[in-house]
């Protein structure tokens, strides 16, 4: 499996997520929760190009996700926090690619998922400095 | 060479006696990440003077970090230009971006992630301040 390919797992689970629990959310989180869920479907997009682009088979999404149990705007919050930083965390593991267009590909796609993480982050009224999105504490 | 004691200890004492005692430092001067830390505090120091202190304190992270692996040479502080305004920190935080991610794709160090971290950080703060 590639890093791109574990890249666009994320983002087919990501999407599956906001689908599930924006309708959970209302004000500034809602509008920012249909935006990025909108910004995951476009990067999702841009991936599926790049695996036509070089004549690949892109993988699948799964049929399904467990995302738990949303039953209020807090749990859809949390979630959705979960899901940016995975996101963002695997999207930064692909930078070590040796593959410079992997790499590119990748650092691409982190810098637009440090991003997202923040404006989500700003939307829920979180703090949004961060030095090293995506890295383990 | 030495295969005694003794014979190490002659040796030694040839070596020193050669001028040969200094130890070999090995420094190493990394152009990229000299430029990450000229950019990290310039942008401190514009995040502070707009009043972006959470912000000027991620640039004081990724420049104590860059100063850890830059030693032991070290570079000296430079008094940056102010912004103007917050289009114009953005607008910085966009280039000095551009400027990491550069050197995440063309490094010729182990620093590639490093790199592609602070890029990721700049950008969300751009897009933030924007």
């Amino acid at each position: 499996m590639t890093a791109v390919d574990t890249g666009l797992a994320a983002e087919y689970a990501a999407i599956f997520a906001f689908s599930a629990a924006t309708v959970h959310l209302d004000g500034d989180a809602r509008d920012r929760a249909e935006a990025l869920e909108s910004e995951h479907r476009t990067r999702r997009d841009r991936l599926l190009d790049h695996y036509s682009a070089a004549g690949a088979e892109a993988p699948a999404p799964a049929a399904g996700y467990d995302v738990g149990v949303i039953a209020d705007a807090a749990a859809a919050q949390e979630l959705l926090t979960a899901v940016e930083l995975d996101v963002t965390a695997t999207w930064r593991a692909g930078v070590a690619s040796s593959d410079p267009e992997e790499r590119r590909l990748c650092l691409d796609m982190y810098a637009a998922s440090a991003v997202s993480l923040a404006q989500w982050r700003l939307a829920i009224g979180q703090a949004v400095a961060d030095p090293w999105p995506g890295r383990a504490e | 060479m030495f295969t005694t004691r003794r014979g190490l200890l002659i040796g030694a004492a040839a070596f020193a006696a050669a001028g040969c005692t200094e130890q070999a430092q090995i420094t190493t001067s990394d152009a990229d990440l000299t430029a990450a830390l000229r950019t990290a505090r310039a942008l401190a120091q514009g995040a502070d003077a707009l009043g972006y202190g959470e912000i000027a304190e991620d640039h004081r992270t990724h420049a104590a970090t860059l100063e850890r692996l830059l030693r032991p040479n070290t570079i000296a502080e430079e008094e940056a230009a102010a912004p103007a305004d917050a289009d114009a920190l953005a607008a910085a935080e966009t280039a000095g971006s551009a400027e990491a991610a550069e050197s995440s794709m063309t490094t010729q160090s182990d620093y590639a992630v490093l790199f592609g971290e602070i890029a990721a950080s700049r950008a969300a703060h751009a897009a933030v301040i924007a």
